[in-house]
């Protein structure tokens, strides 16, 4: 069954005068600046060039000494882009990318005026597959923004079917448009790469699979376009004894970001002297403190061990300001172990308390942050009793079910409106 | 000597029973020994998981099973899946480039994860945004990523805006979006509507249709202005819709208060309130005015299985008449293809 929607009805045609010309471009201009990515700017060009501009379309981008090529075949399906590493600084596509000048070129085949094509399209294949067997008319202009020629558009027209100066106009208008976008694109993509780099290592982690429990976990940043925010969560440990922690720093954004990737560590590198959570946090409050930073940062810890008597799993709990996990036993009881503790960062030399949690199999343990019970919603703050009166319909549920829905409802509860960043972790002690 | 297919649904009673108990280990194990005798990803995907879902959303249909446990039961699914998912994984990446993800308001991400499965199988580089995922991060993702192709997933009306927000993310970047879910219907018209380039009803219509889209796609054209503004005061007052509907329809009372049938009822109204307010809002977009006779068709089935008289079903349309009464177009829909509207 042909399932594609047909929206484009006729083809486009070349503009006939002034006002052809003017709809082209207002037509195009949006659909340019619709995305930034290099690439599907590209593609978005070469789109909109044929047949206005020309029968086909080849986008240079210049590279270091190189150019790229691309293309698309005649059904529009682009061609794989070819990189031509040097391209020789006297020819045509050279001189446009030197001065940003236009060059008009009369193709013969077989004539002198092939080595000009050859200069202006630096690819054999694609020369072939552009002007075909017969004479031609090739136009390139430089696809100049911001004082700098980034790239060039070469237009092929059939014979008799030349450049006017119109064309020529429209063309360089077109390219300035397209250019504009492609320099915001790639300047895009550059921070990107820096910021993607730096932000590795303040993700959410992947979860390890450990033995003898299931872990799962959710992360929802406040701000929807970024990955990074300040909760955090985390598990480490080795089979018979892991930890896992969920955190949540002052602040949003960015620059919280930055903290919780200190905190995570500080946590990790303390666990692996004393994985007892009071000690934990004794040790990430002593180097918090120790920066004489105003920031804070409230943890709950949980240390998980294999039952001493063999059935169930050992909890060891602390928290830093932050609310105790909450424990879902398998028959749908919800306990909150008893249990303070001082944020972490202010005040020196503090020590935590600990509680211990028999998990039996079947219970299951959730560690959440502040964005789930201070969701503000029409009907007032998500709460600590919507939670606990969620949970008992989840016994033993997966892990990963008992995150959804919690983040669901809390999601349902803020119907669209703004939100802290929400982290969820969800332990099941295993049959 | 047995196909894969057969190995597959002698293998399916006891991947329903792991879904009735919630044993995620148990699901996950049925999907991994099945990968291991040869069954294709795709068979699993069609013939078992999605086909038990199926069956989960009639247990629930028929009131045989609560919300927390259908929940329960797709949990098992989704972590099968996710075992497919991971085998599929070693494939090699041999097309382009393809988002799959629900839009805001769509948390059933199962089958938005079988699609996501399902094509890299078939060698396709695929970036899956899971249940939920709000425009402006989906367009984050493409500025980021350049895919070839986005493909949305939306099984309930509640949910039809967001889809058509993500068209507008995906076209307006010139990236074709194909369109497919339960609450797109069972032919093209919704999607077209929402100026998806292409509708997919499943896997199979998906991996298909993807072969054939454009490289570069127009941006959507806009809603009609009337409809989008009734859709937009709909959306608006949802909340406030959906109380007063429940305030004076209330099937319940045909059950004395406090008994089971009482509470189980008076939860189910809620979804049907939500529902046909949903589907109203669906129907403006798409104009597509079976949204509302199928809505009517399921509100029935699942009040009719827990007893509900007749008179108390229809009394839903002349109250969701009345309600209407500032939204035009919405009542115009109603009357002409809800039962019983007048």
């Amino acid at each position: 069954m042909d399932t594609a929607l047909d929206h484009a009805g006729e083809p486009p045609s070349r503009p006939a005068g002034h006002r052809g010309e003017a709809a082209f471009l207002l037509d195009a201009s949006p659909q340019l600046a619709g995305s930034l990515n290099v690439r599907r700017i590209v593609l978005n060009a070469l789109r909109l060039a044929v047949p206005v501009l020309g029968d086909r379309a080849v986008l240079a981008l210049f590279d270091g000494r190189g150019v790229t090529l691309s293309a698309c075949d005649t059904d529009g399906a682009p061609l794989p882009p070819v990189l031509v590493p040097r391209l020789a600084e006297d020819s045509a596509l050279g001189r446009i990318r030197r001065a940003g000048r236009p060059e008009l070129l009369h193709v013969v085949p077989g004539a002198g005026s092939a080595d000009g094509f050859a200069g202006l399209l630096p690819d054999a294949g694609l020369r072939a597959s552009m002007a075909g067997p017969g004479p031609a008319e090739v136009l390139g202009v430089g696809l100049t923004a911001r004082g700098s020629t980034a790239g060039a558009l070469i237009a092929v027209r059939g014979e008799g079917q030349g450049f006017t100066r119109a064309d020529l106009a429209l063309a360089e208008e077109f390219a300035r448009h397209a250019a504009v976008t492609l320099d915001a694109a790639r300047l895009y993509e550059e921070r990107r790469h820096v910021a993607t780099t730096l932000q590795a290592s303040l993700r959410p982690p992947e979860l390890p699979s450990v033995p003898g429990v299931r872990v799962a976990a959710r992360y929802r940043t406040g701000q929807e376009r970024l990955d990074i925010g300040g909760d955090f969560y985390d598990v480490h440990g080795g089979p018979g004894d892991i930890s896992v922690v969920v955190g949540d720093v002052c602040g949003k954004g960015v620059e919280a970001a930055v903290l919780t990737g200190k905190a995570r560590q500080t946590i990790k590198t303390a666990a692996r002297f004393d994985r007892s959570p009071a000690a934990i946090l004794a040790a990430l409050n002593d180097v918090l403190y120790a920066d004489r930073s105003d920031r804070f940062v409230t943890v709950a810890c949980a240390r998980l061990r294999p039952a001493p008597d063999g059935a169930g799993t050992l909890a060891t709990i602390a928290v830093a300001g932050h609310p105790p996990p909450l424990v879902l036993r398998r028959d749908g009881t919800v306990e909150e172990p008893e249990l303070a503790g001082t944020l972490a960062g202010v005040l020196p030399d503090l020590r935590y308390e600990e509680a211990a949690v028999l998990l039996e199999p079947g219970d299951a343990m959730l560690l959440y942050t502040d964005g789930v019970y201070e969701a503000h919603g029409r009907d007032g703050l998500f709460g600590q009793d919507r939670l606990r009166a969620l949970l008992p319909g989840y016994a033993g549920a997966s892990p990963e079910t008992l995150c959804e829905i919690v983040e669901q409802r809390v999601m349902e509860h803020l119907d669209g409106r703004g939100h802290d960043d929400i982290a969820l972790l969800a332990v099941r002690c295993g049959e | 000597m047995t196909t894969t297919t057969e190995t597959a649904g002698l293998a399916f009673p006891r991947f329903e029973r792991a879904l009735a108990v919630g044993d995620a280990g148990e699901g996950v194990g049925v999907v991994d020994e099945l990968l291991d005798r040869g069954v294709e990803p795709t068979v699993l995907l069609l013939d078992v998981i999605s086909e038990a879902q199926r069956r989960i959303g009639e247990r629930w249909q028929r009131g045989e099973w609560s919300v927390a446990q259908e929940h329960i039961a797709t949990g098992v699914s989704v972590a099968a899946t996710e075992a497919i998912a991971r085998w599929v994984r070693r494939l090699p990446v041999t097309r382009g480039r393809i988002v799959v993800g629900c839009a805001e308001r769509e948390w059933h991400s199962l089958p938005a994860l079988v699609i996501a499965t399902g094509l890299r199988e078939r060698g396709w580089n695929v970036a899956y945004l899971g249940a939920c995922t709000p425009a402006s991060r989906l367009s984050a993702y493409l500025h980021d990523a350049g895919p070839d192709a986005v493909a949305v997933s939306c099984s309930v009306a509640w949910a039809l805006p967001g889809t058509r927000q993500f068209v507008e993310a995906g076209t307006s970047a010139g990236i074709p979006v194909i369109a497919g879910g339960i609450a797109l219907g069972a032919d093209d018209t919704r999607a077209r509507a929402l100026g998806a380039t292409a509708w997919a009803p499943g896997l199979r219509e998906a991996a298909d249709v993807v072969e054939t889209l454009p490289a570069v796609v127009e941006p959507a054209r806009p809603l009609g202005a009337e409809e989008l503004a009734e859709q937009r005061g709909l959306e608006l007052n949802h909340r406030t819709l959906v109380e007063t509907l429940r305030r004076r329809w209330r099937p319940q009372d045909t059950f004395t208060e406090g008994t089971p049938e009482h509470s189980d009822i008076a939860v189910v109204v809620g979804d049907c309130a939500e529902q046909s307010l949903c589907a109203l809002q669906g129907a403006l977009l798409t104009g597509d005015g079976r949204l509302l006779g199928d809505t009517a068709t399921w509100v029935r089935s699942v009040l009719s299985a827990r007893r509900v008289p007749e008179a108390r079903v229809t009394a839903l349309a002349t109250e969701l008449g009345l309600l209407l009464r500032d939204y035009p177009r919405a009542a115009a829909l109603l009357r002409a293809h809800w039962p019983g509207a007048a």
